[in-house]
């Protein structure tokens, strides 16, 4: 299977697949409902409401790459797959932002690790923001659902090295661990999902979804930027779109008019708010682009006595909640532990650095291991999130400020990874840190964490998981959206993506989307075809 | 906005505190334009490139930056000056896709860097181009262990786009110790078999 592409099969079979590289001029274009974002929320939107023989159009600003583009080249990839190529970041640069930006969005980057909601999360959604029609029990059935639809499944091969330190670790100091389900069909352990999946593996949006929506009849446009949605009273009229040269980036001029009796907008965190304050939405609570959650993220490098190739297969395949709930969902910051994938660039990338040092260092990235942190943040009044504001040009751009509450869990976060490595036989620990050095002992490595600042551009910071900006909630003053995804103040519109999220999830999020967003759709359907 | 002498009155210190905001278009102005062609930079497989970002003054400063930050790494010294040419040649292409508005800040950095005052006061650096390369590691060391965010969020930019350019290429996986990828899979995946992308 993975040597005929079906994307390529699907176009040639007449699948109705627009680059918007090929328009000129203005095209004016009429749907029953227009889907923004073709990543985890909106291609699941889309399959299922065109499933009900609704007339859908799918949006995308990123182009559609599929087998023949995944060479399993960082930098090309980087450039082509991933927003700003790979350049984005919070408004003080300090926390890089990983985000796809291509049709699958960033299910088509992403390292396939599948969580459902903890019901921790989903229960203090409940309590907190009226999300009671979202509760564990309610939720079962989604979750069930879109694992089937993805093929998740925890991992059946043995952990690769780098991910083998993380369970020996966690063995030797008893604490708790568990084997990642993954959405993969036929992997063939590989390691490059980060650089789309070169074999047809991964089940995420543009192997499942989104052909599945074009196997329905809804009409791909890729290479087109929705820029603003016009509205009147309480309805959207219509969305303005612009598009790219075949460059991916370049705007070309030509526009796009897209008329609709409902807009379904899933261009993500940071997308989503972003689309709603340029179109100048009604926003009487001043809810828009607030609570925007990134669960931050910091690591630890190893070096252990053997090599670990860490580039090499599934990226992810073991976690440990150990510290996760430790403090009940809303005290201390809790946060999960997982391995990133260590292919050059990402790795050099990760630990700045010049001269002999950074020399050194690279020369032994097959020894190399790394162990991170998912702070879970937004659970508590210490922890409200950032703001994604719109720079000059219109786009989008999230402040996020790193408070005492959060650098304190990145300190306990240090401390445990670095143990963790410690006890799983590293000769050397070095945390992702501007001061930081080399340490041979567990002691020497907590001494220097205890004394190293915690700031800004000294702890080396990134997040995979953008959520929140729209958040859901019963309560119009403190939320954007419904239960149901649902606007509060216009009547056509849905916000289907993780910025829907009130608070971060405490899990790797896509399940959380998939779920939530199969959930609002089928909803929306039987609403749309009553 | 800010011309040069304003930039001067205002003084360097109160400039790199409101950061990259408050420069506006940058002190080189308009008339900085990207490189273009440069055969002296182009790669010896005869494929041209024409700069679409970085000015000529920028690849002066990147000729010598480029070597500070990854020479040691390098085994064969004398790839070093095609190595540094494809290096700068990557950065270029690499800023090309990002935003506009990271394009402005690092337009920014660069002019601040490469503007005759403001290189002086922040690098103690008199020229790129006769800048040894222990004089711009010093440089280099100075930001990283500063007290100044700011100046570690330039150290931070400089290196990782040199580092994520010169390890992502192919022809230096080898001084990481990465193989590449697994040839069984690129023997058997049909996307290798021709040239795409
Ligand atoms: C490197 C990486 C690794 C990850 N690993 C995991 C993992 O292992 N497990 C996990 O659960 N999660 C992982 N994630 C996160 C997960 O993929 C996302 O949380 C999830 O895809 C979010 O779904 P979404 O629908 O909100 O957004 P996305 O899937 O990002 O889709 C949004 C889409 O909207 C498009 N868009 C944005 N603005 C516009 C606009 N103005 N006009 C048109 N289109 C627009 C974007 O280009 C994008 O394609 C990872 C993410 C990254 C980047
Ligand atoms: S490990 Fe390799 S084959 Fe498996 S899903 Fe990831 S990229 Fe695809």
């Amino acid at each position: 299977m993975a040597l005929a592409d079906p994307i390529a099969a699907g176009i040639a079979s007449g699948w109705n697949v627009t680059d918007a590289a090929t328009l000129s001029g203005h095209t004016d274009l009429e749907a029953d409902v227009v889907v923004i974002g073709t990543g985890a929320g909106g291609g699941t939107t889309a399959e299922i409401l065109s499933g009900r023989g609704l007339k859908v159009i799918m949006v995308e600003e990123g182009r559609l790459y599929h087998q023949k583009d995944f060479n399993m080249d960082e930098l090309k990839s980087y450039s082509n797959l991933y927003q700003e190529g790979m350049s984005r970041a919070t408004k003080d640069g300090a926390i890089a932002v990983l985000q796809g930006r291509c049709v699958g969005g960033s299910t088509t980057v992403n390292w396939t690790s599948s969580f459902r909601t903890p019901d921790e999360t989903l229960n203090y959604w409940s309590e907190q923001f009226g999300l009671e029609q979202l509760k564990p029990e309610s939720m079962k059935f989604w979750f069930d659902n879109r694992m089937e639809r993805h093929s998740m499944a925890p991992w059946q091969m043995p952990p690769n090295a780098n991910n083998d330190v993380l369970r020996q670790g966690c063995d030797k100091l008893g604490w708790s661990w568990g084997v990642i389900p993954r959405n993969v069909k036929g992997c063939w352990n590989l390691g490059y999902c980060g650089v789309g999946c070169p074999t047809n593996a991964k089940q995420g949006a543009l192997l499942t979804t989104v052909p599945g929506a074009l196997e329905n009849g809804a009409q791909l446009i890729h290479g087109l930027r929705a820029d603003r949605l016009q509205w009147r009273e309480d309805r959207i009229e219509s969305l303005q779109a612009s598009a790219f040269k075949a460059d991916g980036y370049t705007p070309s001029g030509a526009s796009v008019t897209l008329r609709a009796k409902h807009f379904v907008v899933a261009a993500s965190a940071i997308g989503s708010p972003g689309l709603l304050l340029r179109s100048e939405l009604p926003d009487p609570h001043e809810r828009l682009g607030k609570r925007s959650f990134i669960h931050p993220v910091n690591a630890t490098i190893a070096r252990m006595p053997e090599r670990v190739d860490p580039y090499y297969g599934a990226p992810q395949s073991i976690y440990s909640d150990q510290f996760n709930f430790a403090n009940g969902v809303d005290g201390a910051v809790g946060f999960k532990m997982e391995v990133p994938p260590l292919h050059p660039a990402m790795a050099a990338g990760v630990l700045p650095g010049h001269g002999e040092q950074q020399a050194t260092d690279m020369a032994n990235l097959p020894r190399l291991q790394s162990v991170l942190a998912l702070l879970r943040d937004g659970f508590h009044p210490d922890s409200p999130g950032g703001t994604v504001e719109l720079r000059e040009d219109g786009s989008p751009v999230l402040d996020y400020p790193m408070t005492d509450y959060l650098w304190n869990g990145v300190r306990e976060a240090y401390l445990a990874m670095a143990e963790l490595q410690f006890a799983a036989g590293a000769e050397a620990v070095k945390l992702a840190h501007m001061d930081a050095r080399w340490h041979q002992s567990w002691k020497d490595t907590r001494e220097e964490i205890n004394r190293l600042p915690m700031a800004l551009h000294k702890v080396r910071l990134f997040t995979a998981h953008q959520m929140g900006g729209c958040g859901m909630g019963s309560d119009p003053r403190t939320s954007v959206v419904d239960g149901n995804g649902l606007h509060h103040q216009i009547r056509n519109l849905s916000v289907h993506d993780a910025s829907a999220f009130p608070t971060s999830i405490g899990a790797n999020p896509q399940l959380s989307v998939y779920a939530l967003s199969a959930r609002q759709s089928t909803r929306l359907a039987e609403k749309l075809t009553a | 906005m800010m011309d040069r002498r304003s930039f001067l009155k205002a003084g360097l210190g109160g400039t790199l505190l409101l950061g990259t905001v408050s420069l506006g278009a940058g002190l080189s102005g308009c008339d900085a334009q990207p490189a273009g062609e440069r055969p002296d930079l182009a790669s010896s497989d005869g494929a041209g490139y024409r700069f679409g970002f970085l000015t000529d003054a920028d690849i002066v400063m990147f000729q010598a930056l480029v070597p500070a930050v990854i020479a040691p790494a390098l085994t064969q010294k004398e790839r070093l000056p095609a190595v540094t040419a494809q290096t700068i040649r990557d950065i270029d292409a690499g800023i090309l896709r990002f935003s506009t508005a990271t394009r402005k800040e690092i337009r920014q950095l660069f002019d601040l860097l490469t503007f005759g005052p403001s290189r002086l006061a922040m690098t103690r650096i008199w020229s790129w181009e006769n800048a040894s390369q222990a004089d711009t590691a010093a440089f280099l060391e100075r930001w990283r262990t500063s007290r100044f965010g700011l100046f570690n969020k330039g150290y931070i930019a400089i290196t990782k786009l040199t580092n994520v350019a010169f390890y992502g290429n192919a022809a230096n996986f080898a001084l990481s110790g990465y193989p590449g990828p697994p040839p069984w899979a690129t023997a058997a995946l049909p996307q290798f078999q021709t040239e795409t992308l």
